[in-house]
C-alpha cells in the first residue's frame, strides 16, 4: 500500500529565537527578527500550518492572531526552556456531531480504548527493550495480556502501574556508558534521563493534543485518566502507546549517539539554551523521520503516524470502526 | 428527511462518492488541498466581463436545491450557466456535469424558461466545454436530492466501488480506506476495497 500524500509533516512549527513576531503578510504566516536586523526569516502558506509551538520572547501580531483564529492554528507558548504555558485554541474547534458521540461514550466503550492504549504502551515498552538486548520481559507480555482483557478501569490502572515499574526497572539496560536510570521521578526529575523523559513528554503530549484539536476532539474528556480541570485527559491517554515505542526510545537514542551529555544540563537538571535548541531541532526531525507501518506497510513520518491514530481514535469515538486500533510495534 | 435544502456544489461531493459527502456535510471533514485554495484566488482575479454575470444565488424549495453560480453567460438569445473548474487532467467528471444540471434546474425555475444546456470553463486548458442538459441528468438530479436528505449522522456510506476516486479524493486522509479495509475487513465489503484485502491474504 502506499501512503497518502500529506502535509503533516511540515504542519508543526517551532520558533525559538527570541525577539522575532510572527505576522501575515497575504496568504502566508512570515516570521520577522525584529530585535536583530528587521529581515523576514522564514514564511510558510498559511494552510499549511496546524500548530506553531513558540519558545521564550516570540510574540505574534493581532492580525496574525485573527487568521490563526480563522484557519484553526493552534499556538503553543512555552519559556525559553520549554516549560509549558498555555495555548491560543480557536474557536471553531467544535463539531457538534463529534463531541455529542464523545461525551455519550458508554464506560464499556471507554475501557475498551483504554484498554487497546494500555495494552499497546506495555506492548511498546516490550519491544523497545527487545530492540536494545534486553531479555527476560516476559513478565510484560503477561502484563499486556492482563490490561487488554481489563474489566474495569482500577483494574487497567493496576496493571499499568506494575508495568511502568517493571518496564522502568530494566529500562537501565538500554543506556550506554556513563548513563544510568533508576527509577521514574517527576517533579523535579531527578537526574538527566528523568528530565528528558519530562521534556520528551510535554513535547508529545502537545504533538497529540494538536493532533486531537485538528480532528475536533474534546481533549480534556478523557478515557482513562480522571478528568481535572486544566488537565488534557484525552491526550494523556493518546499518548500512552507512544510513550515507550516513541518518547523513551528518543531519549535512549539521544544520550547513547552522544547527542546530548552530561555537560547540556544545568545544576537543575534542565538543558542549557543551546542544548534545548539542539533538543527541539532533534526532536522535529524524529517527528519527521519515517518509518514502516506495521500494520499499512508503508512508510510514514511519526507526525503523521500520530495524526492517523487520532483520526482512528475519533473513528471509534463515532463509531465509524469498531474498535480502536493502537499503534503497537511487535517487533 | 430534512427539510434543508441541497447545496448545488456538493450534488459534486456525493456523486463523486457519499461518504467523502458524509464526511464534509456532518463532519466537515476536507483534507487541505491546494489546487482548491489556488482555484479560489483565480476566481477572485477574474471579474465581470462583457456580457458576464457573476455570482448569482437561487434556492428552491420546490427542488430542494440552493447554489450559487459562478457565472452567468447572457450571450445572445439563451442564457447559459458556467461552472469553473480545475482538473488537472483536463478534463472534467460526470459529477461536474451533474452540478451544472442543478445549476439548469435552479435557474429555470427562476426564469420560467428552460435552459438546455450549460458549460464547463477549464482553466488548464482554456476550454469551455458545451454540456446538453439531458433527461437523465435531470432524474439523476433528482434522485440524489432525495438520497442526500435522506442521510445519517448514524450510517457511513461504504467506501466507493472505484478505487480511481480515492486517489483524487481531498478526503482521503481522514477516510483511510486501504487502512479501514485491513483493520476491520468487513468495511470494506461490496466495496473496491475488497479485493484487495482477499489479495493480500492469499
Ligand atoms: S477516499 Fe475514496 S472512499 Fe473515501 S471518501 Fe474519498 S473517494 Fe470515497
Amino acid at each position: 500500500m502506499k501512503a497518502t500524500e500529506g502535509m503533516f509533516d511540515e504542519s508543526v512549527v517551532y520558533i525559538t529565537k527570541q525577539g522575532t513576531q510572527v505576522r501575515t503578510d497575504g496568504g502566508r504566516i512570515v516570521v520577522w527578527d525584529v530585535d536583530g536586523d528587521g529581515d523576514k526569516l522564514v514564511s510558510y502558506p498559511t494552510e499549511q500550518l496546524d500548530t506553531i509551538n513558540v519558545f521564550g520572547g516570540v510574540n505574534f501580531s493581532t492580525p496574525f492572531v485573527a487568521r490563526a483564529n480563522e484557519h484553526g492554528i493552534v499556538l503553543n507558548y512555552f519559556t525559553q526552556h520549554g516549560k509549558y504555558r498555555g495555548s491560543f485554541v480557536p474557536e471553531k474547534n467544535t463539531i457538534a456531531e463529534v463531541r455529542r458521540a464523545q461525551y455519550a461514550l458508554s464506560s464499556d466503550d471507554e475501557l475498551a480504548i483504554a484498554c487497546a492504549m494500555i495494552a499497546a504502551k506495555i506492548r511498546n515498552g516490550r519491544t523497545l527493550l527487545g530492540r536494545k538486548g534486553v531479555h527476560g520481559t516476559d513478565l510484560l507480555k503477561d502484563l499486556g495480556v492482563r490490561a487488554e482483557n481489563a474489566t474495569n478501569k482500577d483494574e487497567l490502572r493496576g496493571t499499568e502501574g506494575e508495568a511502568a515499574e517493571r518496564y522502568f526497572s530494566r529500562l537501565d539496560e538500554t543506556l550506554a556508558d556513563g548513563w544510568t536510570f533508576e527509577k521514574r521521578t517527576k517533579r523535579p526529575p531527578e537526574d538527566h534521563i528523568n528530565s528528558l523523559l519530562s521534556l520528551t513528554y510535554v513535547m508529545m503530549k502537545n504533538e497529540v493534543l494538536s493532533g486531537l484539536r485538528q480532528y475536533n476532539l474534546d481533549p480534556f474528556l478523557g478515557v482513562l485518566h480522571a478528568d481535572r480541570h486544566g488537565k488534557p485527559s484525552l491526550a494523556l491517554d493518546l499518548q500512552e502507546e507512544f510513550r515507550t515505542s516513541f518518547c523513551d526510545a528518543f531519549v535512549t537514542r539521544l544520550v547513547n549517539r552522544g547527542t546530548i551529555t552530561h555537560d547540556d544540563f544545568n545544576r537543575d537538571n534542565r538543558l542549557r539554551d543551546e542544548a534545548f535548541k539542539t533538543y527541539l531541532s532533534k526532536f522535529d526531525n524524529y517527528m519527521k523521520e519515517e518509518f514502516t507501518h506495521p500494520y499499512f506497510d508503508y512508510s510514514v513520518s511519526r507526525r503523521k503516524a500520530i495524526r492517523q491514530q487520532v483520526i482512528l481514535l475519533r473513528k471509534a469515538i463515532v463509531g465509524e470502526l469498531d474498535d480502536y486500533h493502537a499503534l503497537t510495534f511487535t517487533r | 428527511m430534512t427539510s434543508e435544502l441541497v447545496n448545488v456544489s456538493d450534488l459534486n461531493q456525493y456523486s463523486y462518492c457519499p461518504r467523502r459527502y458524509w464526511y464534509l456535510h456532518f463532519y466537515n471533514t476536507q483534507g487541505r488541498n491546494y489546487y482548491r485554495v489556488e482555484g479560489k484566488t483565480k476566481h477572485e482575479n477574474q471579474s465581470t466581463r462583457g456580457n458576464w454575470l457573476n455570482e448569482l444565488y437561487l434556492e428552491s424549495e420546490e427542488l430542494g436545491l440552493k447554489g450559487k453560480i459562478d457565472v452567468l453567460d447572457l450571450g445572445n438569445d439563451q442564457v447559459v450557466p458556467v461552472e469553473r473548474k480545475r482538473a488537472e487532467s483536463g478534463d472534467y467528471y460526470r459529477s461536474d456535469e451533474l452540478q451544472l444540471a442543478g445549476y439548469c434546474l435552479l435557474l429555470e425555475e427562476h426564469l420560467g424558461e428552460s435552459v438546455r444546456e450549460g458549460a464547463i470553463y477549464l482553466y488548464e486548458t482554456d476550454q469551455r466545454m458545451h454540456i446538453p442538459i439531458t433527461e437523465n441528468h435531470r432524474k439523476t438530479v433528482q434522485e440524489q436530492i432525495e438520497a442526500m436528505r435522506s442521510m445519517s449522522v448514524e450510517s457511513v456510506p461504504p467506501l466507493t466501488d472505484n478505487r480511481k476516486k480515492c486517489e483524487a479524493c481531498s478526503a482521503r486522509e481522514y477516510c483511510m480506506p486501504e487502512e479501514t479495509a485491513m483493520l476491520e475487513p468487513d468495511k470494506a465489503t461490496g466495496t473496491a476495497f475488497e479485493q484487495e484485502i482477499h489479495n493480500e491474504s492469499n
